[in-house]
C-alpha cells in the first residue's frame, strides 16, 4: 500500500503546486466560498503588516484570526515559499492523520466485532453485515484520497486558507484520542477550541471514546466516571488557560477576545458565504437580532446532547456527526470545513448498502459547487440575479448536506439494529416486517 | 429484546433533553431578547402639559420726573401695582398639526387628540407696575437737550434686564420731545411719556395714574408682547384667527422658531463676458450682519456662507418698458422669478435648519437696466422683494458703468453698504422683527449700529418663547399619545431620558416666564425643544412600529416550526406510551 500512497502523495502535491503557480492562485483566494473572514491569507498578511509597525493587528476590524497564528507566520513570513509549504504541509498532516486514524481503529473495532462474534451476540444472517478485515484493507487510502483529491481541499489549500491549519490540529486530536492519549487529546482539542470555539463540542465523543477504551462505564452514579471527567475536564481547561494566557503575553492586551471570539460569536461580518448566517442577519429586524443570533449559535452545540445520548456506544461516528453538524451551522464557514467531515465518507463504506438517497445528495451537492461561482457571477458582475438567487444555492447546498449527515446517522442506526436483530426482520407471525425508524 | 429496549430509551431521553434545553435555555432567552423595552415616562406631568397655562409676566418701572406729579401725589405714590389679564384660547385644532421644518423622517402628527389630552390653552397676562419718582441723576438725564441723548444716558444710569421696561414721565414743559410726538420708544428699554397739561390739573393720583394707564398701556403693547404676537405665535397650537390681512401676511412671513439658521448669500452673475463683479461679502457681513446676529444670538445659532453662481438667469423675462427706457420686472411675475434659480442655490446638506437665501442678481447687458415694478406700477425704490420663509432677492444694475468705449468685461465693484442695507431690512422682517407702524403721537427711535432695538429683542423673545413652548408641548404630548396608543414601540432609555429632560424644561421655561427672566425662559424653551425634537425623530421608534403580532407569528414561524414538530410528536408519543403503561400495570393488578 506503500506505493499507491507514494503515488497519491505526489499527485496532490503536483495539483497543488500546479495550482499555486498559474494565475489561478489569485483568484481563488478570493472566493467567498473558500475564504471566510477569519481564514482569508489576505487578511492575515495585513495583520502581519500591522505588527510590524508595531501596532495591534485587531484595530482595524481586518484581522480575525488567533495571536498564535499571527505569532507563527510572523516567524514564518521571511521565507515565502515556506508559507506555501506550510499550507501544503497543514493538507498532508491531516491526511497523515487520518491514515494514522484509521490504522489506529481498525484492530479495535475488530477486537470489538470478534469479542460480540465469540459471544454469540450477532443472529447468523447478520454475519454478511460484518466488515472483513480484506475489505477495510483499502480504506485509509480512500480516506487519504478523498482528503487530498477532494477538490474542496484543493481550493481550500491554493487560497491558503488557515482553514487548513485548523484542521490539522482537529486531525492531530482524532488521532491522538484514536491513540488512546488522553493528555495530547486533550491539548489538541483544546487548540482547535482556541482556533474557533466550536470544536468543544467534541469534548462529548472524545470522553466517551476513553472510557469506553478504559472500560469506565458511563453511569452517573460511578464516581470513576466523574473522576474521569473531572480529569478530562481539568487538563483541557487547564491547556485553554494557558494558551489564552501565552497569547495575551505574546500580544499585551486583550484586544484579540472580542476581535477573534466575538467576531465569531456576534457575526458582523454578513459577506456571503457557503453558511446560513448572511443572508437570514442581513435580512433580520433589528429587533430580533440578538433573538436570533443566539437561535443560531446555540443550534450549533444543540445536537451534542441528543447525539451523545443516542450515539453513546459509537463515539468514533459522534466524532463524524458533530464536525458535520459544526461545519453546516458555523458562523463563517468554508468548502475546507466540508472537506473535512467529507473525509470520514470512506470510514463508514459499510453503511453504503442503507443509505437511502446518496445519489441525489451527491448530484445536489455537485450541482451547488458549480452554481456557487456561476450565480456569484450572475449577481455582482452581470447583475442578471441577486443575492435570493446565491442564497437559494447556499441553501440548498447546506439541506444537502444535512440530507447527507442524517442519511448516514439513520444508516448507522439501522446496521447497528440489523447486527443485533438479524438482516431479515420476521414478524411474529413470521411475516416480512418493515423498520421504522424512530 | 432488552437492546431494543435501551435502544428505545435512549430515543426518548434524546428527545427529553432537545424539550429541556428548548425550555430552560430557548425560552427565557426569546422572553429576554424580544421584549418589548419600555422605559418610564413621565405621563402625567406630559398630561398636565397638554393644559397649556402660560403665564406672562412683564416688569414695568414708571418714573415721574421732576414736575409731573406734586409733592402730595409724591408722597402717595403707590409702590407697586398688578394688572392681570386672561385669555382663554380655544385649543379644538391641534389635530392638523404638521411639521414642515423638519426635513428628515415626518411620521403625520396628527392624532385624535381630545380623547386623550383634552386641550386647552390659557393664557395669563401680569403686568407688574413699580412706581417711583425719578432719582437726580434721572432728572439730570432727562434735561439733555435731545431725546436720544436723554436714552443714552439713562442707559448708562441703570440697565434694565431683559424683559422688563422703564417708562419716564415727563412734563409738558420737557422739550426733549417735539410738539406732536407724546411718546418716544428709544433704542433700549426706556420710553418717555409725556404727560398733558389737563391730565395734571387738579386732580388726585388715582385719576392721573388712571389716565396715564393706556398710555402706558400703548407702549407696552409697542414695547413687550401684545395678545396678538403671542396668539401668532402660539398658531401651531390653535388656530389662529386674525384680524385684518395684515396681519396674516406679518404671521406668514417670519421663520418658524428654530434653533439655528443658515444664511446664503448668492451673487448672481448671468453674464460674466460683460460683467466682471466683485463684491466683498466678507466685510459686508463683519460691518452690516454680524452685529444683528450677534444681537440675537441667544435666539438661535445662525451660520453664513456666501456663493458666487454665474450663467445663472431668472425664472421670467424682463419686458422692456418705452416710458422708462428700462426693462421691468411685475410684482406677478415676482413669484415665477425665484423656483429656477433655487434649483441651483445648493444648500447645506448636513444641516435641516431652515436656510435664508440672499440674492443679488446683476442683470446682464441685453435686459439692463432692471427694475422691479410693484402692483400700482411704480418702481419700488429699494429695487428688492423678499419671498415668505425663503428670503430676499435684489436686482443691482451695473448700466451706470457702460461708457460709449468701454471695453468689457466691465469691472464693477459693488456698493456693499447700499446691498446690505435692503439685506438687512429683509433679515429683520424674515426673522420676526416685526417693525409695526407705531400708534399715533408715538416717535420711535431709528435703531442703531446693531440693527436691533432693545426692546424689539426682547418682543421676538417674548414670541419666541412662546412659540417653542407651544411647539415642544405639542410634540411631548403628541409622541406620549403615539406612545400610548401603540403598544409595540421601543422607548429605549435615551428617548425616556430625551422626553424627561423636554418636560423639565418646558417646566422649568414656563416657571421663569411667570417670574418674569425672560433670558432663562427663552434658553429652556429652546432645550427643551431641541430635546422633544430629538426624541419624536428618533429612528429607534420606528423599528418595531410596523410589528403586529401576527407578524411576529409570521417572523418565528418559518424557522421554529419545522424544528418543534418533530420534538412535539416525540413528546406526545413518550406521554402516550407513559399512559399506556400505566394501563397495562392496572390491568395486571386487576
Amino acid at each position: 500500500m506503500a506505493a499507491p500512497l507514494t503515488l497519491l502523495l505526489i499527485v496532490a502535491v503536483t495539483i497543488r503546486a500546479a495550482l499555486f503557480r498559474s494565475s489561478l492562485a489569485e483568484l481563488i483566494a478570493e472566493r467567498v466560498e473558500v475564504v471566510s473572514p477569519i481564514t482569508a491569507w489576505k487578511r492575515v498578511v495585513e495583520g502581519l503588516a500591522l505588527l510590524d509597525l508595531g501596532v495591534s493587528p485587531y484595530s482595524g476590524d481586518v484581522f480575525h484570526e488567533t495571536p498564535l497564528i499571527i505569532y507563527m507566520f510572523h516567524f514564518l513570513v521571511d521565507y515565502a515559499e515556506i508559507t506555501f509549504m506550510t499550507f501544503v504541509f497543514g493538507a498532508l498532516c491531516v491526511c497523515i492523520c487520518f491514515f494514522f486514524i484509521y490504522l489506529s481503529l481498525m484492530p479495535f473495532q475488530f477486537r470489538k466485532q470478534k469479542f460480540a462474534l465469540e459471544a454469540d451476540r450477532y443472529p447468523m444472517d447478520s454475519l454478511e453485515l460484518i466488515r472483513s478485515p480484506k475489505e477495510m484493507y483499502y480504506v485509509p487510502l480512500k480516506v487519504a484520497m478523498f482528503y487530498l483529491l477532494n477538490p474542496f481541499t484543493i481550493l481550500s489549500c491554493v487560497a491558503k486558507s488557515t482553514c487548513g491549519l485548523n484542521n490539522a490540529v482537529l486531525a492531530l486530536f482524532f488521532l491522538s484520542t484514536i491513540k488512546g492519549n488522553v493528555l495530547l487529546s486533550a491539548i489538541f482539542l483544546c487548540l482547535a477550541t482556541y482556533q474557533s470555539i466550536y470544536p468543544i463540542t467534541l469534548c462529548a465523543p472524545a470522553m466517551l471514546y476513553f472510557m469506553q477504551r478504559q472500560y469506565i462505564p458511563v453511569n452517573f452514579h460511578r464516581v470513576s466516571f466523574w473522576w474521569f471527567i473531572v480529569q478530562y475536564l481539568f487538563m483541557y481547561l487547564g491547556s485553554l488557560f494557558v494558551l489564552i494566557c501565552l497569547s495575551f503575553f505574546l500580544l499585551g492586551s486583550w484586544d484579540y477576545l472580542p476581535s477573534v471570539y466575538g467576531f465569531i460569536l456576534s457575526v458582523p461580518d454578513l459577506t456571503p458565504n457557503i453558511g446560513l448566517f448572511w443572508y437570514f442577519f442581513a435580512e433580520m429586524f433589528e429587533h430580533f437580532r440578538l433573538f436570533f443570533l443566539c437561535v443560531f449559535q446555540i443550534n450549533v452545540f444543540f445536537y451534542t446532547i441528543p447525539l451523545s445520548i443516542k450515539l453513546k456506544e459509537h463515539p468514533v461516528f459522534l466524532i463524524f456527526m458533530q464536525l458535520a453538524v459544526i461545519s453546516i451551522f458555523k458562523s463563517y464557514p468554508t468548502v475546507g470545513d466540508v472537506a473535512l467531515y467529507l473525509a470520514f465518507l470512506p470510514v463508514w463504506s459499510h453503511l453504503h448498502r442503507f443509505l437511502r438517497n446518496i445519489f441525489l445528495v451527491s448530484c445536489v451537492l455537485l450541482a451547488c459547487s458549480a452554481l456557487f461561482p456561476v450565480l456569484w457571477h450572475l449577481w455582482i458582475y452581470a447583475g442578471s440575479a441577486n443575492s435570493n438567487f446565491y442564497y437559494a444555492i447556499t441553501l440548498l447546498f447546506n439541506v444537502a448536506q444535512i440530507l447527507l449527515v442524517s442519511d448516514y446517522f439513520y444508516a448507522f442506526l439501522r446496521r447497528e439494529h440489523h447486527l443485533t436483530n438479524g438482516l431479515y426482520l420476521k414478524r411474529k407471525d413470521g411475516s416480512e416486517a418493515t423498520l421504522i425508524l424512530k | 429484546m432488552a437492546i431494543t429496549e435501551v435502544e428505545r430509551r435512549r430515543g426518548q431521553l434524546a428527545a427529553l433533553s432537545i424539550a429541556a434545553v428548548v425550555i430552560i435555555v430557548g425560552v427565557p432567552l426569546w422572553w429576554r431578547t424580544t421584549e418589548t423595552y419600555r422605559a418610564w415616562l413621565p405621563v402625567s406631568q406630559i398630561k398636565d402639559l397638554a393644559k397649556l397655562q402660560l403665564h406672562l409676566s412683564a416688569d414695568v418701572e414708571v418714573v415721574f420726573a421732576r414736575g409731573t406729579v406734586t409733592p402730595e401725589q409724591q408722597k402717595k405714590v403707590p409702590l407697586t401695582q398688578t394688572q392681570d389679564e386672561e385669555h382663554t384660547v380655544d385649543g379644538d385644532l391641534l389635530m392638523q398639526f404638521m411639521i414642515l421644518r423638519s426635513q428628515n423622517m415626518k411620521p403625520a402628527r396628527s392624532f385624535d387628540s381630545q380623547t386623550f389630552f383634552p386641550e386647552d390653552t390659557t393664557l395669563r397676562y401680569r403686568y407688574e407696575t413699580k412706581y417711583r419718582t425719578a432719582t437726580i441723576m434721572e432728572e439730570d438725564a432727562l434735561k439733555k437737550p435731545t431725546a436720544a441723548e436723554a436714552d443714552l444716558s439713562l442707559h448708562m444710569l441703570s440697565e434694565s434686564p431683559c424683559g422688563s421696561l422703564v417708562v419716564y414721565v415727563i412734563p409738558e414743559s420737557s422739550s426733549l420731545l417735539p410738539e406732536d410726538v407724546n411718546v418716544y420708544i428709544g433704542q433700549r428699554r426706556t420710553a418717555l411719556v409725556r404727560i398733558s397739561a389737563q391730565m395734571r390739573v387738579g386732580k388726585t393720583l388715582e385719576q392721573l395714574l388712571a389716565q396715564l394707564e393706556p398710555q402706558i398701556k400703548q407702549v407696552l403693547q409697542v414695547m413687550s408682547f401684545s395678545h396678538t404676537d403671542i396668539t401668532v405665535a402660539l398658531s401651531d397650537r390653535v388656530r389662529f384667527r386674525p384680524g385684518n390681512k395684515e396681519s396674516i401676511a406679518d404671521s406668514m412671513r417670519a421663520f418658524k422658531s428654530s434653533p439655528g439658521y443658515e444664511i446664503t448669500f448668492s451673487l448672481l452673475n448671468p453674464d460674466p463676458k460683460s460683467h466682471q463683479l466683485h463684491w466683498d461679502i466678507e466685510g459686508a457681513v463683519q460691518t452690516y450682519i454680524q452685529p444683528l446676529l450677534t444681537k440675537l444670538s441667544p435666539l438661535a445659532n445662525f451660520s453664513m456662507d456666501s456663493q458666487t453662481l454665474y450663467y445663472t438667469m431668472l425664472g421670467v423675462t424682463p419686458r422692456f418698458d418705452s416710458s422708462f427706457e428700462a426693462y421691468t420686472l411685475n410684482a406677478d411675475s415676482l413669484a415665477h422669478v425665484i423656483n429656477p434659480v433655487e434649483a441651483r442655490l445648493g444648500s447645506n446638506a448636513a444641516s435641516s435648519n431652515p436656510v435664508l437665501n440672499f440674492l443679488l442678481y446683476v442683470p446682464d447687458i441685453r435686459h439692463s437696466p432692471l427694475y422691479i415694478h410693484d402692483h400700482r406700477k411704480q418702481e419700488v425704490p429699494s429695487n428688492a422683494f423678499h419671498s415668505p420663509r425663503w428670503g430676499g432677492i435684489m436686482v443691482y444694475n451695473v448700466n451706470g458703468f457702460y461708457g460709449s468705449e468701454t471695453e468689457f468685461p466691465v469691472h464693477v465693484n459693488i456698493n456693499m453698504a447700499k446691498v446690505m442695507g435692503v439685506f438687512l431690512a429683509q433679515l429683520r422682517l424674515l426673522l420676526g422683527v416685526q417693525s409695526l407702524s407705531p400708534p399715533p403721537g408715538f416717535l420711535v427711535a431709528p435703531c442703531g449700529s446693531t440693527g436691533l432695538a432693545d426692546w424689539e429683542l426682547d418682543r421676538l423673545m417674548w414670541s419666541r418663547s412662546v412659540e417653542n413652548i407651544a411647539t415642544a408641548t405639542t410634540t411631548i404630548t403628541s409622541l406620549a399619545q403615539l406612545l400610548d396608543q401603540i403598544g409595540n414601540i421601543v422607548i429605549n432609555d435615551n428617548i425616556a431620558q430625551q422626553v424627561s429632560s423636554a418636560v423639565t424644561s418646558l417646566q422649568l421655561a414656563m416657571a421663569e416666564l411667570e417670574v418674569g427672566n425672560l433670558g432663562f425662559a427663552l434658553q429652556y424653551s429652546k432645550e427643551a425643544i431641541l430635546a422633544s425634537e430629538k426624541a419624536f425623530f428618533d429612528p429607534s421608534l420606528l423599528h418595531l412600529l410596523y410589528f403586529p403580532d401576527d407578524q411576529k407569528f409570521a417572523i418565528y414561524i418559518p424557522l421554529f416550526l419545522p424544528m418543534c414538530v418533530p420534538i412535539l410528536l416525540s413528546m406526545l408519543k413518550i406521554v402516550s406510551e407513559a399512559r399506556q403503561r400505566r394501563r397495562e400495570k392496572q390491568a395486571k393488578k386487576e
